[in-house]
């Protein structure tokens, strides 16, 4: 692989993250998820990464090209992109700190009755192999899924063809995602 | 494009948050669909768009400033005025990048980036004989059904830039949609009418 390659590879994951941190910080106080908001900080420290990585790669492209500023268009993407996940991360970071929400965002909040979450799917999981289409979740069991996490990979808004595997993260919405967790065949722990 | 003293913005917090969310992730779409299209008026938007968030960001501040009513409030209020600060930079981003297509230096690498992305961007033309013609975005519900998010309408010469639900797809449309690939392709057939009836589900 070349650098222009390895270069694109690396922005097309860093469009495709930046989307999904906007996403899910701005839901994660919505939905005053903790979960999320760490899903979010995980995606940041991806993202600086990937950031690095471009830079060092487009100037190591710089030298072979007869014109090595053409190249900073390149690098303003990246920090972008990087400035934007920064920025998802900040707004997030309100429910990892504040351990009493301040009104407004406790007004934020109100009235949501759904929960935002993760959801591992186990081994053996009747959703395993399964496509959204034949799942049907957001009729059966009231859940919408946002993305899918599969190894450091993620699937973005899946549409109806996508099919669910063995160690998939869900990252879903619903009124009651306990549903989701027994089906995924998460131990769901009885609430008090 | 109004005035934005004349913009009214939701009295209620939840209301303003969702509204900056909104147009935060319609930003970063028109930003990147500019650079694929190169559309310096789409651009244009963008920027426009920026001081829209700033006044929800400013409501949303005030909001949170005038609720102080003894030392700990004050201290509870830093942490939103830090989330307003990010919000902002978000806009300050897309911005910046839509800057990029006015000032028209970009490599030919990104736009091979944004087609290449999981979800990428689609201009799709509406042909007379589709039946998406005359319907409002709130009846074909394509997100839904197709699984694109409409971003933008080029009708004839203007642009509807974050089309609402009371929207009607016109014969001639040109479309800016958002989706993955295979979505796109199936909302241009049935764009140019040879998918006849939308599948939900």
């Amino acid at each position: 692989m070349n650098e222009f390659e390895e270069i694109r590879n690396c922005l097309v994951e860093m469009k495709d993250l930046s989307s999904l941190m906007i996403d899910l910080a701005f839901s994660s106080v919505m939905y005053n998820s903790e979960d999320i908001a760490e899903e979010v900080y995980l995606l940041e420290e991806r993202m600086d990464d990937l950031t690095l990585k471009v830079k060092k790669l487009a100037l190591h492209a710089a030298k072979k090209e007869d014109d090595p500023e053409s190249l900073l268009s390149i690098i303003d993407l990246a920090d972008i992109n990087e400035r934007i996940s920064d920025a998802a991360y900040g707004v997030s970071d309100i429910i990892l700190h504040d351990i009493e929400p301040h009104p407004i965002i406790i007004e934020i909040m109100k009235d949501t009755e759904e929960e935002l979450g993760r959801v591992r799917v186990h081994k053996g999981s009747i959703l395993v192999n399964k496509s959204l289409a034949q799942l049907k979740l957001p009729s059966k069991i009231g859940t919408r899924i946002l993305a899918i996490k599969r190894g450091s990979r993620y699937i973005y808004n899946p549409g109806k063809d996508d099919t669910i595997e063995e160690g998939d993260v869900l990252i879903a919405v619903g009124s009651d995602l306990d549903k989701l967790r027994e089906l995924a065949g998460e131990e769901v722990e009885e609430e008090e | 494009m109004e005035e934005w003293d004349e913009v009214e913005v939701p009295d209620n917090v939840k209301e303003i948050f969702v509204e900056m969310k909104n147009t935060a992730e319609l930003m970063v779409d028109l930003a990147y669909s500019a650079v694929l299209f190169r559309e310096k008026e789409m651009a244009e938007e963008v920027l426009e768009l920026e001081e829209y968030l700033d006044i929800l960001n400013y409501n949303l501040t005030i909001r949170a400033v005038l609720s102080a009513r003894n030392i700990r409030d004050a201290e509870r209020i830093t942490s939103i005025l830090q989330m307003a600060r990010s919000i902002d930079e978000i806009s300050n981003a897309a911005a910046d990048l839509a800057k990029m297509v006015i000032d028209e230096k970009l490599h030919p690498l990104i736009n091979e980036v944004i087609l290449e992305s999981e979800e990428t961007i689609g201009r799709i033309l509406v042909f007379p004989e589709s039946i998406l013609i005359g319907k409002t975005l709130e009846e074909l519900d394509l997100p839904t059904n197709t699984g694109v998010w409409i971003i933008a309408i080029r009708r004839g010469k203007r642009w509807i830039f974050d089309p609402d639900e009371d929207t009607k797809i016109m014969p001639n449309d040109i479309i800016i949609g958002r989706g993955t690939m295979t979505a796109l392709e199936t909302l241009k057939e049935i764009a140019r009418g040879i998918i006849k009836v939308m599948s939900n589900e």
